[in-house]
Formats: C-alpha cells, sequence, structure tokens
C-alpha cells in the first residue's frame, strides 16, 4: 500500500503543475472559441483563399525541406556511420554546434550573405554575373535554406541512430552474393534504414511546420506561415478568432501527423514530437 | 578497409554539407569586426566598436540576456524537481496505465508552441495580474518539461533498483535512499537533459514573441526587434558572442558526458 502511496505522491506535482498550466488552458480556450462562435472561425479559415493559400505554403514549404532535408542528409550520415577517420567527430561537433545556436542568429548569418548588400550580391556583382543585385531575401527560397540549414541536423541525427545499427557484413554478404552498389543500396541497406527515415522524416517536417523564427526573418512580411499567421493576428490585425482558428488547426495538423506514423509503424516510433523552435 | 567500401559521393556530401552547416557562423563572426555600417568584402579594416555596442545599455542587450537567464534558470530549476517525480514515479513503479501517464508527462512536446502561446495569452488576458516574469515563466517551464521527463525516464531505465533496496535494507530510510543513492547515480543524465532544456528555453521565440511584456523581453526577442529597426554589425557582435557561448558549452558536454549520446 505504501508503494501506491508514493507512486501518487511522486505523479502528483508534475500532474498538477501540467493539468493547470497547459491541459485546463488547452481545453477551456477551445471550449470558450467553440461556444462564443461555434465553428464559424475554423469554416472561415478553411473557406477563405487567403487563410488556405497560408495552409498550403506551409505545407509545400515543409514538405521540400523534408525532401531536401532526406537527399542531403542520407549521404552525410551514412558516411558518418560508416568511417572511423577523425572526421567523424569533427562532424559530429560541426552537427550538434549550430544546434546550439539560437534560430535567430543563424537567420541573422543568412540576411548578412542573402540581403540586397549582402555578401552573395557583392560577390556576383564583382565577378560581373549580373550587374544590378539579385532579390534572394524574402523569397521561399530563402525560407527553404535558412529551414534546411536549421532542420539538415535533425535529419543526420535519425539517421546515423539507425545506419550505425545495421551490421556491416549485411552489405558485405550482399556484395559477396554479387549485387552492385544501387542494388546493395536499394535492396539492403535503403530498406534497413527505414525506421530512422521516418522518424527523421517526421521531425523535420513538424518542425517547419510550425517554424516560425526563419519564415518570419528570412521571409518578411509578406511570407505568411501558420505559426507566423497567428502572431500577426494577435499583435497587428488584432483578430483573436483568426489567430484561435489557425491555432487549433496547426495544432490538429501536427496531431494527425503523428497519429498516422504512429499506426503506420504500430507504435514503434522512437522520437515523435521534440525539437526546438526553427 | 573499414572506409574502403565508403563511397566517395557520400564523402563529398558530408564536406558539402558540413561547409554549409558552418558558413553562416563564419560570416556572423567575421562581420562582428568590420568597421564598416554594412558588411563588405574584403574587409576595410578592423573594428571592435560593435562589441562595445553591445555592452552599451541604450541597446538592451545585456538587459535581455539578464532576463532570458532568469527565465531559464528558474524554468529549469522547477522543472528539474517536476521531471525527476515524474520519471521516478513512471520508472519505479509498475501499474495500469503507466504509459498514458508517460505520455501525459511529455504532451506538451505534441503541441506547437505558438499554439501553447495563444492559449495561455488568452487565459492570461482572462484572469490578469501576470508579469512579464511570470508569463514567459509559466510557459517555457511547459514547453521544456517533456525533454526533461525524456533524459530523467532513459536514464532511470538503466538504473539498478537493487541498490535502492541494498540501502533500505541496510536501514536507510525511504528520503535517504532517494538523496543519498538514487539521485546522486542519475545526477548526469538529469544534467545532460537539463542544460539542454536551459538551451532550449534560452533561444525560445516562438512562445515568448506573444507572452512577453514591453517591460519583460528577452534576448532573442531583442534581438529580432533589434534587427527590425537597425541591421549593423552589433548583431553580429551579440550573435558572435552566443555563438562562443554554444562552442564552450559543447566543448563542456565532451569532457563530461561525451558527445556520442546524441547519435543514439
Amino acid at each position: 500500500m505504501g508503494r501506491k502511496r508514493d507512486a501518487i505522491l511522486l505523479a502528483l506535482p508534475a500532474g498538477i503543475a501540467l493539468a493547470v498550466c497547459f491541459l485546463a488552458p488547452m481545453v477551456w480556450i477551445l471550449v470558450r472559441t467553440l461556444a462564443e462562435d461555434g465553428l464559424t472561425d475554423f469554416v472561415g479559415f478553411m473557406t477563405d483563399p487567403f487563410y488556405l493559400d497560408i495552409l498550403w505554403t506551409t505545407v509545400r514549404v515543409s514538405l521540400v525541406t523534408t525532401a531536401l532535408a532526406l537527399l542531403i542528409g542520407y549521404p552525410v550520415a551514412y558516411y558518418m556511420a560508416r568511417t572511423s577517420s577523425g572526421f567523424r567527430k569533427v562532424m559530429i561537433v560541426v552537427i550538434l554546434f549550430p544546434f546550439l545556436v539560437s534560430a535567430v542568429v543563424r537567420s541573422y548569418g543568412w540576411m548578412v550573405i542573402l540581403g540586397t548588400n549582402g555578401l552573395l550580391n557583392q560577390f556576383l556583382q564583382a565577378v560581373g554575373l549580373t550587374s544590378a543585385p539579385v532579390k534572394f531575401m524574402n523569397t521561399e527560397g530563402a525560407v527553404i535554406l535558412g529551414m534546411l540549414h536549421l532542420l539538415i541536423p535533425y535529419m543526420i541525427l535519425a539517421l546515423v541512430a539507425v545506419l550505425q545499427g545495421i551490421d556491416k557484413n549485411v552489405e558485405l554478404a550482399a556484395y559477396s552474393l554479387g549485387a552492385n552498389p544501387l542494388q546493395n543500396f536499394l535492396n539492403v541497406t535503403l530498406p534497413l534504414s527505414l525506421p530512422g527515415i521516418l522518424n527523421g522524416c517526421v521531425l523535420v517536417f513538424t518542425l517547419s511546420m510550425t517554424s516560425y523564427v526563419t519564415p518570419k526573418l528570412l521571409g518578411g512580411s509578406k511570407f505568411r506561415m501558420m505559426a507566423t499567421m497567428v502572431v500577426q493576428e494577435v499583435n497587428v490585425n488584432f483578430d483573436i478568432n483568426a489567430a484561435a482558428a489557425i491555432s487549433y488547426i496547426l495544432l490538429v495538423a501536427i496531431l494527425l501527423v503523428q497519429v498516422v506514423v504512429t499506426l503506420a509503424t504500430n507504435g514503434r516510433m522512437r522520437r515523435l514530437g521534440g525539437g526546438r523552435d526553427a | 578497409m573499414r572506409d574502403g567500401h565508403v563511397n566517395v559521393f557520400c564523402k563529398v556530401m558530408a564536406v558539402l554539407t558540413m561547409l554549409f552547416l558552418v558558413a553562416p557562423l563564419v560570416v556572423i563572426v567575421f562581420a562582428s569586426f568590420t568597421p564598416t555600417e554594412v558588411v563588405v568584402f574584403p574587409p576595410q579594416g578592423f573594428s571592435t566598436r560593435w562589441y562595445a555596442n553591445v555592452f552599451s545599455p541604450s541597446t538592451h542587450f545585456m538587459n535581455g540576456l539578464w532576463k532570458s537567464l532568469q527565465v531559464g534558470f528558474v524554468a529549469t530549476l522547477v522543472d528539474i524537481v517536476l521531471g525527476v517525480t515524474a520519471s521516478l514515479c513512471v520508472t519505479r513503479y509498475d501499474f495500469k496505465g503507466k504509459g498514458a501517464l508517460l505520455a501525459y508527462f511529455t504532451s506538451p512536446l505534441y503541441v506547437p508552441s505558438v499554439t501553447l502561446a495563444f492559449v495561455l495569452l488568452q487565459v492570461f488576458s482572462q484572469i490578469g495580474g501576470f508579469s512579464g516574469f511570470a508569463r514567459v515563466l509559466i510557459g517555457h517551464a511547459v514547453l521544456i518539461l517533456p525533454y526533461i521527463v525524456r533524459n530523467c525516464v532513459s536514464v532511470l531505465h538503466s538504473f539498478d533498483w537493487s541498490l535502492e533496496d541494498a540501502a533500505a535494507s541496510l536501514g536507510a530510510s525511504p528520503v535517504q535512499v532517494l538523496t543519498k543513492v538514487t539521485l546522486p547515480l542519475i545526477r548526469p543524465g538529469v544534467v545532460a537533459g537539463a542544460v539542454l532544456a536551459f538551451l532550449y528555453s534560452f533561444d525560445e521565440v516562438a512562445l515568448t514573441s506573444l507572452l512577453s511584456t514591453p517591460r519583460f523581453v528577452t534576448l532573442p526577442i531583442r534581438l529580432m526587434n533589434y534587427m527590425e529597426l537597425t541591421f549593423d554589425p552589433t548583431l553580429a557582435a551579440v550573435s558572435t558572442l552566443l555563438i562562443l557561448g554554444a562552442l564552450a558549452i559543447i566543448v563542456a558536454m565532451d569532457k563530461t558526458i561525451g558527445l556520442d549520446m546524441f547519435l543514439k
């Protein structure tokens, strides 16, 4: 009996804190929004081309970022998992290091490079490739570039975790049975690393969907994604109902991704959710 | 032999990606020492005047740093207490609904920080009376709790519980068992999780930009506000200092817990 009491006592602090500061507010504000206007705010979002465009931009940027992060991250992770050289240590540091540097700082670095008077434009004009500055900043490309810079490390870490667990002998066996490198990759390495691919993709996709700093700084005020739009509705347009609708629709979108992946993998996912601001 | 099969293509990609990851950081450090308002290459000399600007009270960067440290430390300390007790509950005992309880403790992980921020903002405007510090602190404490819980739970999963029984059979009280045996043994893992949670709080922007007040502005928010008005290398100087801080933490983690824990 004492053990049961101890367990309850240990669960109480975090349990109550989360109930008061997290669960109750989440439910209360949802109920209040629904009680005041019913579903009108949500229907309004889903039927307004302006908001649908923002949703589509968010999904599109996230899909492109995830695909590019996987394509770039996979060979890097493969190399990292297979090499034992001193370069591996350098790679770990270089991958973790930007992890610890604020997204604001990293976006600022890209602003210095990509700006109208930025280093890239100075270079292009100096070598005569262009006479007038090229507009890199405040474009979707800049946002995706900045997002890749933030999120590729997540992808690489998720992939390395799985790739370094694949027995090298399995690949050697395939070679000895006459497989060429491409067959080996497609039939052996790729299927075995699927859990890592899924982990990395879900992580990068959800972090892109909810990203705020990068679209705000590299996309400019006219580039709108879901998270930046919530802040804009609250601080600029003072439209609380619209902000509520966007907030909860974003939440549902994220939960949907998690549920689909959990069901598709029978709950074997290890690294769902998580990750810092993008 | 071991490296023999590593594809040249993978190596080239690895080198290019590393350069891509480091490039903006190198640019920032270089930009912080330029004497001109606009960063030009090749540099027109060498200057540390932007660093003087960072520490000048008129830029409010030091004030922002102080606010960020306050929130980060208090949120982390509170969450260590909440997180360690919660983790002990779901690892030391076996009961029905254990998995659900752990999912509950880590549930803020699945909520976009901007959604949480909006919801808390509504609550604070209904109830009122919360200072800027309290508003940001509550938000951060919710956001980083899952990281502390996750880290504690993974440390406790490999904890040898017979050590507790041994201590108890030697006459230690339950409190002594906890403070003299269990907590000291899981401390490295807890500290590692706490460092990451603190850094998350220190860099948090999406939630803070909705919950901070004009009188309570954290460093990242201060950086973003400054950027909108003035785009001079003071930003590079602040950023360089933050990069150095990150570097110091990496070195410290490498020396103490090792960096390989991030690859699991």
